[in-house]
């Protein structure tokens, strides 16, 4: 299950020569090659035919790599029903969670812009031998428009790609920001001509992995392109609106303008640099186009155009130019690890890169020396030397630990860099995703909670100098999280969290890890699949199925969680069968015959809850019968009634009175000894005296009467 | 001080008793010389008696007293009704049989009383003998019905009540 971050590469052709204004855009062959993914290979299939939700044949051993994700292979689907309608089905790697939300609203609403999503479940995948998630699709029959200017069968002047390319796909990215939603997702091959007249664009998928991770680091915003795959956050529409200035770019150009550059080097000319005059440097841009490409191009947030600047710039509105701030820039490099630093923005970004080596020079006087005098900061190095004498004061504890050293010293020297910490590069709202990417590839959340137990992202929002909008949400939900992952019971901890966080994250029980099990209704069938290969002397819920509970069922589950939680394994037991039958009940699942008989065989501590030997003999009897009706919550009657007891707690505490009254008894009789001789004696003085009185009164009373009668 | 002066008037208290008593015996003595020298001649049994007893109860002196009273009582009421005189007195004294009467019923007072305590304190053992086995099955019952752990809880549960 643990597979490394994806990573995928775009790969351009060389640059063609420059192109004269009002020319027609051509995009050579070679453009449109697209590398898979290098560690997350999507699922192939097996050849066979698989039919889902009774209506639609997948076909696996007809791939489409036309319409392939970096990270979800496209096979071709038939639905039964309209046999003409043209389908295809991405099959998600099952190592990354899904965007389900989105996933939710493109089926519930048909948003135009964007490809129709017909309908999505798990399917059991059996060349990869678990269930994975499938996402079926209504086929672009244009093709992609990269496809389609590479082989010439579409010609888009410079004059017509604003009507035909940025109006549409602006309009598209409007509606669905409608939604609160951001598409993440947008580059050049994920771009489709909806109909075979190449009259409409539409955008490609955007769910089958977290936002922003299939995206080349060149789409993405540069504080997020810094980060690792899975840790670039949501986002918002500037993201989306920067993610579109770059493809919009590359469709304008016909080529990629910065191929020669490596990632790292283009991540470096562009903090040196800015995006805009990376990409657009070296390439000659129509004039009409370049107030936009600066514009939604622009690496400050503030500045980055969104909607409404685009619209005006489509109403043909001039806009105010985007002045480019002169970067703080030393006359004297400072070297780090034989590379010439001229600002403290690239010198951090080396910093991640090398981060056992940057927590010595933090420390060293040099250092110190280049930020106060060459970078003209005095302030900046005071800062620094106070925290250096920070972190040796606090021996003990994550404040006196050199990746506190270097988290804080990141964050004073380029305080919008995502946050670097033990090797994980991530925007605090793609934190969620971080843990997700670090449970798939290590197996463990260890950094994760570090991250969350230390505020780690708190201490990022308050470096920022100007907050950004969602900063008092993240905040708050980020609070909430760290009550819950310090509660140690089962259904809280770092499993909780990490689940409210993934909500799309199928359960990673190792029970149902290959169940793929995305949503609430489908813990009970996955565990009744279980019950049939699974030891049965183990717990049916351990603690991420009991996490991923929590987290996805909306009934208040707390007392069922501590009942887990106790040390007694018969209330734990109970627990486990009353939060099992609740879910039965509410979900309204039908015979559970696996897990009836799963549970029962483990209701052993629990029917020895009843003092009773009768009523444990009756249970036992009963148990049975009901496993065979494979319902919990009737088991859960049989075991937990109330009635029943609380006259078993009546019962024995008589039974105990009794015993108690019986021992008192019988120690006083055996313990009396000598003492009840005498007792005895003296009875038998007392009687003899008595019946010497009684015969005296007799013989008196006789002879009187025999005297005077 | 308080015990001392206590002590003083208990002993003021019986000596009244006692001036009380010789006035009524001396009193009775002048009415009935012939009734009170027969019972004192008769109930010396039940006087041994109750000089013999230590006992707080008196048992000894209620056993011989009331079956020596039974002997006298036929002599006096015959005193009574028919003579009341000294001379019928010493009349009473002068018959074997009549002596044998008055002191062989406080004979079989004492007897009644030496040979009753042993029978009583055998049937008062065979019954609490009965009730132990009584009790021993009730508490298996007990211990097969509700499990071991009742004794446990019983013992913590007297150990509370005391």
């Amino acid at each position: 299950m643990a597979e490394s971050p994806l990573e995928v590469k775009e790969e351009f052709a060389p640059p063609v020569p420059e192109e004269e204004e009002g020319e027609d855009l051509e995009i050579p062959d070679d453009l449109i090659q697209e590398s898979p993914p290098t560690s997350q290979q999507p699922p192939t299939g097996g050849g066979e035919t698989i039919l889902f939700r009774d209506r639609f044949l997948v076909n696996t051993g007809r791939p489409l790599p036309q319409f392939d994700s970096p990270s979800a292979k496209a096979y071709d689907v038939e639905d039964r029903r309209d046999l003409g309608y043209k389908l295809f089905g991405l099959v998600c790697s099952p190592g990354l969670s899904v965007r389900g939300d989105l996933i939710k609203l493109f089926q519930s609403e048909q948003i135009q812009g964007f490809l129709q999503l017909i309908d999505w479940g798990v399917i059991d995948w059996r060349h990869l031998g678990q269930k994975t998630m499938l996402v079926i699709y209504e086929q672009p029959l244009g093709g992609r428009v990269i496809d389609r200017l590479a082989r010439k069968e579409v010609k888009i002047t410079e004059y017509d790609i604003t009507r035909r390319i940025i109006e549409p796909l602006t309009a598209s990215l409007q509606r669905l920001n409608s939604f609160n939603k951001v598409h993440r997702n947008i580059r050049p091959r994920n771009i489709y001509f909806l109909d075979e007249e190449m009259d409409e664009v539409v955008f490609g998928e955007c769910v089958t992995t977290p936002s922003g991770h299939d995206q080349p680091a060149v789409y993405e915003p540069l504080e997020r392109s810094m980060c690792s795959p899975g840790g670039r956050g949501s986002g918002d529409q500037f993201d989306d609106v920067f993610a579109l200035g770059v493809t919009l770019l590359y469709l304008t150009l016909g080529y990629n303008p910065v191929s020669k550059l490596k990632p790292e080097e283009l991540i470096y000319q562009r903090i040196e640099h800015g995006t805009y005059a990376t990409l657009c440097g070296g390439a000659r841009i129509p004039l009409s186009l370049l107030e936009p490409f600066r514009g939604m191009m622009s690496d400050d947030r503030v500045e980055r155009w969104g909607y409404s600047e685009i619209a005006k710039w489509l109403d043909g509105q001039t806009m105010t130019p985007i002045q480019k701030r002169p970067a703080v820039r030393a006359e004297v490099p400072f070297i780090f690890l034989k590379k010439e630093h001229f600002n403290t923005k690239t010198l951090t970004r080396d910093f991640t890169l090398s981060p056992l080596e940057a927590m010595k020079v933090i420390r060293e006087e040099a250092f110190h020396i280049w930020i106060r005098r060459n970078l003209n900061m005095p302030e900046l190095a005071e800062r620094i030397i106070g925290l250096v004498q920070s972190v040796d004061h606090h021996k003990d504890g994550f404040q006196g630990t050199d990746d506190f050293l270097l988290l804080r010293t990141n964050m004073i020297l380029n305080p919008s860099a995502p946050i670097y910490y033990k090797g994980m590069t991530f925007m605090p709202d793609g934190i969620g995703s971080l843990l997700a990417s670090e449970w798939l590839s290590t197996g463990s959340l260890q950094v994760s909670s570090e991250i969350l137990r230390n505020d780690i992202c708190h201490l990022w929002f308050e470096a920022q100098q100007s907050p950004l909008p969602s900063t008092n949400t993240h905040k708050k939900v980020l609070e909430q999280l760290k009550g819950i992952m310090a509660i140690k019971d089962i259904g809280y901890g770092i499993e909780r969290v990490f689940y409210e966080l993934c909500p799309s994250l199928p359960c990673q029980s190792p029970l149902i890890a290959k169940q793929y099990v995305m949503e609430i209704e489908g813990v009970l069938p996955a565990l009744e699949e279980a019950s049939n290969h699974t030891d049965t002397s183990t717990k049916p819920i351990d603690r991420h199925v009991a996490a991923f509970i929590a987290a996805h069922f909306k009934q208040d589950i707390h007392p069922h969680l501590r009942a887990m939680a106790s040390p007694k394994p018969e209330t734990a037991i109970i627990g486990i069968l009353s939060l099992l039958a609740l879910l039965q009940w509410k979900l309204k699942v039908p015979s559970l015959l696996g897990i009836s008989s799963w549970v029962g065989g483990l209701l052993g501590p629990a029917i020895e809850t009843y003092h009773n030997r009768q009523t444990r003999r009756d249970i036992e009897k009963d148990i049975p019968k009901l496993v065979r009706q494979g319902s919990l919550p009737e088991i859960f009657e049989l075991i937990d009634n109330a009635e029943k007891r609380q006259s078993d707690t009546d019962g024995y505490s008589e039974a105990v009175q009794k015993y108690a009254d019986a021992q008192h008894e019988i120690d006083d009789i055996e313990g009396a000894g000598s003492e009840r001789l005498t007792k005895a004696e003296r009875s038998g003085q007392q009687a003899a005296a008595t019946i010497s009185i009684v015969i005296t009164f007799m013989v008196i009373t006789m002879l009187v009467i025999a005297e005077f009668w | 001080m308080a015990q001392q002066r206590s002590g003083a008037e208990k002993k003021a208290l019986s000596i009244k008793y006692w001036l009380y008593g010789v006035f009524v015996f001396l009193i009775l003595a002048w009415i009935s010389m012939p009734s009170i020298i027969f019972i004192a001649g008769g109930m010396i049994p039940t006087f041994v008696a109750w000089v013999c007893d230590r006992s707080k109860e008196k048992y000894t002196t209620f056993c011989v007293g009331a079956l020596n009273l039974s002997g006298v009582f036929p002599y006096l009421l015959s005193l009574w009704t028919e003579n009341h005189s000294v001379q019928a007195v010493m009349d009473i004294f002068g018959d074997v049989f009549s002596l044998s009467v008055i002191y062989g019923s406080a004979g079989l007072g004492w007897a009644l009383f030496l040979s009753l305590p042993p029978v009583v304190a055998a049937f008062i053992n065979v019954m609490a003998q009965t009730r132990l086995k009584t009790l021993a099955n009730e508490q298996k019952t007990l211990l097969e019905d509700w499990g071991p752990q009742v004794p446990g809880d019983a013992e913590k549960l007297n150990h509370k009540a005391q």
